[in-house]
């Protein structure tokens, strides 16, 4: 059998700026050089495995396809994906809200009450389930980035988005009204390299458990 | 026009005769051992299920056989009076993927084992288990990993709580994604839930050999599986000593896939840095009596469509074809 390259799918953005530093030291350490260029598949300090990174809502279907054998991801993405995967732990770090935000005033009961409620979000499944669960029925306009401009611009009544400190909000003059779900970072594997190959892949996933809990 | 065209494959020289050399083989197999070839049709004739692939003949909505077994049932429950003991079956079945750059028609063979409700089942699921052992010969598989489960460890549990509908679904499916924090989750502020999220830890806790049975000590469930586990501890003894060459045996607590239709032991054939499982199976003794035939049944099949695939990207993970 050929050993091939072990592949561990890392975030780009927030919470691969939160999970890089927590690395440094360990057997899967980034090699910084890499780092700094435009590269995307960068070596670790152990030979034979390699990170790659990943935008996040393109992650789980790496991890799914089984291109790479593990992968951190925030669960509200996986949430919103629904892909066939493993997700072996809650590693706590990256926690946030997601959260409905409306401007500074306006409450849940006054959303509630709009005839046509429209909510800008790009967690839509997670907007619909919610939904669902509160009774209402309102119109979703998707939105990949920037949700925060949509109250303010009209676009939407409120937003669905990720909220870790507030400040974005603050920025922008939203107030949460009502918090749908939690997310944090989560330890995903590829159902097929995790259990036809538990003895290569198992030790990885406990390291980044041990390292990164 | 649809932008998104679903995956039907087509099958080049080599890979056309080396899906008729593994079907000759596997159906030479099962004969040999006693199976009988049956033949559904294409067109099922029951209620179109979900998932199936459907089409319209003028103005009726019909659909092409989605999977080989409930095919399989309706034949042998519409003609035969006594169940035959031993079927088997090769060809495609058409269904929509869960990932979406899978195929949409798949090949198959497989096997069933039919026996008259009350019949000791032990044997046959022995019987089964010994089958799929020879199949990563027949198809030249230099390696191979055959996964013991039983789908009773999870669903005993959760019926003797009284978890039934979208709670249970939701245990199910953290479990099947082997995550026992969303186990915990699903069941929060639930009477059971402390009992439940350790026997999920217990499930989930090994992934190895015979060993693995004896983390169900731990469950709070030990006792009421008590004969499961003395069914799979047999099962174990009964193998491991005709255990091929290359073949390795780990016993998989957490097996829930297709947990709503395997009703106890279930059987995955993986091979090392496949994707996907190779060949799957296990006992579903609800769905004969649920067409209003009191038989107890069991079998497996080999996905051969994913084993073109896997000859195709790991060459190295077969033996050239003598």
């Amino acid at each position: 059998m050929t050993l091939q390259t072990l592949l561990i799918a890392f975030p780009k953005g927030r919470l691969g700026d939160e999970l890089v530093p927590k690395l440094a030291g360990t057997p899967l350490a980034l090699d910084a050089q890499a780092l700094k260029s435009r590269v995307l598949r960068i070596p670790t300090a152990t030979p034979g495995v390699a990170a790659l990174l990943l935008k996040g809502a393109d992650l789980p279907r790496y991890v799914a396809a089984g291109v790479a054998s593990l992968g951190i991801v925030g669960s509200d993405t996986l949430d919103e994906l629904d892909m066939d995967l493993l997700e072996l732990a809650d590693l706590g770090f990256g926690a946030c809200r997601l959260s409905l935000c409306a401007q500074a005033g306006i409450t849940l009961d006054a959303l509630r009450a709009k005839p046509h409620l429209r909510l800008a979000t790009k967690f839509p499944k997670a907007t619909e389930a919610w939904l669902t669960r509160e009774g209402l029925t309102a119109e979703l306009v998707p939105l990949s980035s920037s949700a925060e401009l949509a109250p303010l611009l009209g676009l939407a009544d409120a937003i669905v988005d990720l909220v870790q400190t507030g400040g974005t909000l603050k920025a922008h003059g939203l107030v949460e009204t009502a918090v749908l779900g939690r997310s944090s970072a989560r330890l995903v594997a590829a159902r097929g390299a995790y259990l036809s190959e538990p003895g290569r892949i198992r030790p990885l996933a406990d390291l980044l458990m041990a390292t990164l809990r | 026009m649809p932008v998104r065209t679903p995956h039907f494959p087509d099958l080049l020289f080599g890979s056309a005769a080396r899906l008729r050399r593994w079907e000759d083989a596997l159906m030479g197999l099962l004969q040999s051992h006693g199976y009988r070839e049956l033949h559904p049709s294409l067109v099922l004739r029951e209620a179109v299920p979900e998932g199936a692939l459907r089409f319209f003949d003028g103005d009726d909505l019909v659909a092409l056989r989605w999977d080989f077994t409930v095919a399989l049932a309706g034949l042998l429950t519409r003609g035969f009076p006594e169940p035959p003991p031993r079927v088997a079956y090769a060809g495609a079945v058409f269904r929509r993927p869960v990932q979406p750059w899978e195929a949409v028609e798949r090949f198959e063979v497989g096997c069933e084992r039919i026996q008259p409700e009350g019949e000791a089942s032990a044997e046959a699921d022995v019987e089964l288990a010994r089958l799929l052992m020879a199949i990563p010969g027949c198809l030249g598989l230099k390696s191979a990993i055959l996964h013991l489960g039983n789908a009773a460890l999870v669903r005993r549990p959760l019926e003797a709580e009284g978890l039934f509908g979208a709670l249970s679904d939701a245990v199910v499916a953290a479990l099947s994604r082997r995550a026992p924090h969303r186990v915990r989750e699903a069941l929060d502020g639930h009477p059971s839930a402390a009992r439940l999220a350790a026997h999920a830890e217990a499930l989930l806790s090994e992934l190895d050999g015979p060993g693995t049975l004896d983390a169900l000590e731990s469950s709070p469930y030990a006792g009421l599986l008590e004969a499961e586990r003395e069914h799979m501890d047999r099962a174990l003894q009964a193998l491991l000593p005709i255990l091929p060459p290359n073949l390795e045996l780990r016993v998989d607590l957490a097996d829930v896939a297709g947990l709503g239709f395997y009703t106890g032991p279930t059987l995955r054939l993986w091979a090392p840095g496949a994707q996907q499982e190779l060949a799957a199976g296990g006992r579903y003794d609800r769905l004969f009596p649920d067409l209003g035939r009191p038989w107890q049944a069991a079998g497996f099949c080999v996905r051969l469509s994913r084993l073109l695939d896997l000859a195709d990207t790991r060459p190295d993970l077969f033996e050239e074809p003598r």
